[in-house]
């Protein structure tokens, strides 16, 4: 009865029809190893990858070859590339208690509420079983924890995240590639001066705003602000906090930022620096095609390099350390989790890897090679391996971490501060009080 | 003798007979999620988690504890008024104007329709490269030929004027529609009391006041009802163009509504929200109908 209430509930406000709810989930989320027949149905996964992108393309093709062998399975991808609309449908299917077998998500904070709920199956002991647990990249495997050190989620990619940027117009300007976080605002200014727009920015999808908020607390007091933060524990007044408040202020004013950035969308940003209009372009590995390949508009292939993010004076993080996502991670629906889900993944997951890597992406394990593209530019190697020399900490983006709430608002009060429509204390202010008010409801 | 009773009553059934069904639908799908949204703003609730009887919190936190609510509603009435002056005074000039066309009103009709008809998120991403700077979009290269380049602006990222630049294409889309309405009931003004009144030596703008209005103003007021209810419940343009930002400058109850729910996953608090909005709307159609049929009655 309280289950069908709940689903009428969500249909409510959804204004979705979602008839019938599963009872509650009785098999526990530890029993990685369920003994049985295999019958072979089709399963769904529900994700948010790109339709065409190379996860989605291997993991047809590995049903397909898991089908001939099983007649009667099918592996079923229901993808939403748009995060926020994703996130939206999981919640909803969440709430209503219809996760399919198969579902993607970050180590957010409901994720979590999930896994304490039981409805996620232990991803570390899964991959312990299947006797591939130790082939994945630590890094790739801790960008999935959650702060207490659980695993729930497996990867499929291992991304870098660096700044690009044009040679040419580096020179023209007179500056050269920073040394530390802190130089930055002096070298928008000089661009500018130059007429060069310094950093092309995907304004509307927020997140890669709120990537430079994480920057300064990286840099002067490691993962653990940001855990801490989430929780009140630590505040925006404190001083890293106030670091990177200040610092985004400075990047506001010295306008490095295209103007206009908030309504530009993730191409536009991009052309703008393939173009030759801008200077720097802060993105991961995931635009290699784009950046280091024959397909890189001529007139700046030549020009383009990275540098990875720059460390600042009495930083506790090496320059080694930087923003190293594995990517959105799969969970497993602990309900549905059967003979056949169990039979599939060890199929899917242990011949992944080798066709991941052979796309010219780098595979969230370390036992396979990645092939370089025939189109590619001598950046493609490059950037691939700065992947072998890597410290132990990662900077975590800031918008798997916070509760939605909290995200939602520093997302928006970030532009305002940005574009100088308010001060750095009332940013500070607004965005303590947010999180007192948001994160006891989701931490405790 | 009965034929005369008996046709009331059994008009009476039969059209309790005809009106079951649509009433039962519509208590199914417009009623019953309303009482439902009620219920729930009652709670604390994420979807996920047990539901808690919170009683007023909800509504305390609404009235008392909420910045973004509060700009919100701000926002929505600026947004309404933009498109109701678009909506309403574009439509009733065009169709006045119509009315004096000799040649070319089904052309002139259509044109001013068409907007109606495209979809609305092809509608959003029409106007977010007309409002671009950088590269430079439609509006602020005009700026820029006729000589005004000192108005050039980033009009979707500039919180003065992201609201006005998202009302715009909501008024712009649907004048059309409110024209045709508007247009037609001007047609069904009897000529002989226009052609009365000029020979009287009325003035146009005397018989537009004292003859036109008067005569259209049943059909004013659904109108201005219509219009009215669907710019409270604007959603979709903004929402596409700018998702109520920079910051909370364009965000409007209902957007805020939807964030509250589908991304805080706070759905207690939304649906405490949606019957404000169901409430701010039937307050407004109250206020429509007792003030034009006062100025009616008058």
């Amino acid at each position: 009865m309280k289950n069908l209430f709940r689903a009428a509930a969500v249909a409510a406000v959804a204004a979705l029809a979602l008839t019938g709810c599963g009872g509650g989930g009785s098999t526990s989320s530890s029993n990685v190893a369920p003994t049985g027949e295999i019958k072979p149905r089709e399963i769904s996964w529900l994700l948010s990858r790109p339709a065409d992108g190379a996860v989605i393309n291997i993991m047809k093709k590995l049903a397909d070859d898991y089908a001939k062998d099983h007649p009667g399975f099918a592996l079923n991808l229901i993808t939403t590339p748009d995060r926020p609309s994703y996130i939206q449908k999981l919640e909803t299917l969440a709430a209503a208690n219809k996760l399919p077998e198969l579902f993607d998500t970050d180590a957010t904070p409901f994720a979590q509420q999930l896994a304490k709920q039981g409805k996620m199956l232990d991803a570390e002991k899964l991959l312990k079983t299947l006797g591939i647990y130790d082939k994945y990249r630590p890094g790739a495997l801790d960008y999935q924890r959650f702060d207490d050190g659980s695993l729930y989620m497996v990867p499929f990619q291992y991304e870098l995240e660096y700044i690009w940027y044009n040679k040419a117009l580096f020179a023209k300007a007179g500056v050269s590639v920073p040394k530390s976080l802190d130089d930055i605002p002096a070298m928008c200014t000089a661009l500018r001066g130059a007429g060069i727009t310094p950093i092309a920015i995907d304004g509307q999808d927020q997140w890669p705003l709120e990537r430079y908020v994480a920057y300064q607390p990286f840099r002067a007091a490691g993962p653990e602000f940001v855990q801490k933060l989430k929780k009140g524990e630590a505040k925006f007044a404190d001083a890293a906090g106030q670091k990177t408040v200040n610092w985004m202020a400075e990047l506001g004013k010295a306008k490095c930022f295209q103007d206009g950035f908030s309504a530009q969308g993730y191409s536009d940003a991009q052309n703008q620096f393939t173009s030759g209009q801008a200077a720097m372009y802060n993105i991961g590995t995931w635009e290699l095609s784009s950046l280091a390949t024959d397909k890189l508009n001529p007139a700046v292939r030549n020009d383009v390099d990275f540098f990875t993010l720059p460390t600042t004076a009495g930083s506790v993080t090496a320059a080694n350390e930087f923003v190293s996502p594995s990517g959105i991670g799969m969970a497993v629906n602990a309900k549905t989790y059967d003979p056949l889900v169990s039979d599939f993944l060890k199929f899917a997951l242990e011949k992944y890897p080798a066709e991941y890597a052979a796309t010219g992406a780098l595979s969230p394990t370390t036992d396979v090679e990645t092939t370089v593209p025939a189109n590619a530019t001598p950046l493609y190697r490059k950037a691939l391996d700065q992947a072998k020399d890597l410290g132990s900490k990662q900077a975590m983006p800031w918008d798997t971490q916070l509760d939605p709430t909290t995200n939602t608002r520093l997302q928006q009060e970030l532009v305002l501060l940005v574009q100088g429509e308010i001060t750095p204390q009332q940013f500070t202010e607004t965005m303590d009080n947010t999180i007192a008010q948001n994160a006891p409801k989701f931490f405790k | 003798m009965q034929p005369t009773r008996m046709l009331p009553n059994r008009s009476r059934t039969s059209v309790l007979v005809f009106l079951l069904p649509p009433l039962l639908l519509y208590g199914a799908a417009v009623l019953f999620p309303i009482l439902q949204s009620l219920f729930l703003s009652f709670f604390s609730w994420n979807g996920i988690s047990d539901m808690e009887f919170v009683g007023l919190a909800n509504y305390l936190r609404m009235f008392t504890g909420d910045d973004i609510f509060w700009r919100a509603f701000a926002n929505a009435l600026v947004y309404l008024a933009i498109c109701l002056v678009l909506q309403l005074g574009g439509a009733l000039v065009v169709a006045s104007l119509l009315t004096s066309l000799r040649r070319g009103r089904e052309l002139v009709k259509t044109l001013y329709l068409l907007p109606a008809v495209i979809s609305t998120v092809a509608i959003a991403f029409l106007f977010v490269r007309i409002y671009s700077l950088e590269p430079v979009g439609l509006l602020n290269q005009l700026f820029a030929w006729v000589g005004l380049g000192g108005l050039e602006r980033p009009w979707l990222s500039d919180v003065n004027t992201v609201l006005a630049a998202v009302s715009a294409p909501e008024g712009w889309r649907f004048t059309g529609l409110y024209m045709l309405i508007i247009y037609a009931a001007l047609l069904a003004v009897p000529k002989e009391l226009e052609e009365a009144a000029v020979l009287d030596g009325a003035s146009r703008w005397t018989l537009f006041t004292k003859i036109r209005f008067p005569y259209i103003r049943p059909v004013w007021i659904t109108t201005t009802i219509m219009a009215t209810t669907y710019g409270l419940r604007g959603f979709d343009i903004p929402y596409l163009m700018t998702n109520g930002g920079p910051g909370q400058s364009s965000e409007l109850l209902t957007t805020y509504m939807y964030k509250t729910a589908f991304t805080s996953t706070d759905f207690g608090y939304a649906s405490t929200i949606s019957v404000f909005i169901v409430v701010e709307c039937l307050v407004a159609v109250g206020l429509i109908l007792f003030l034009l049929k006062r100025k009616a009655d008058a």
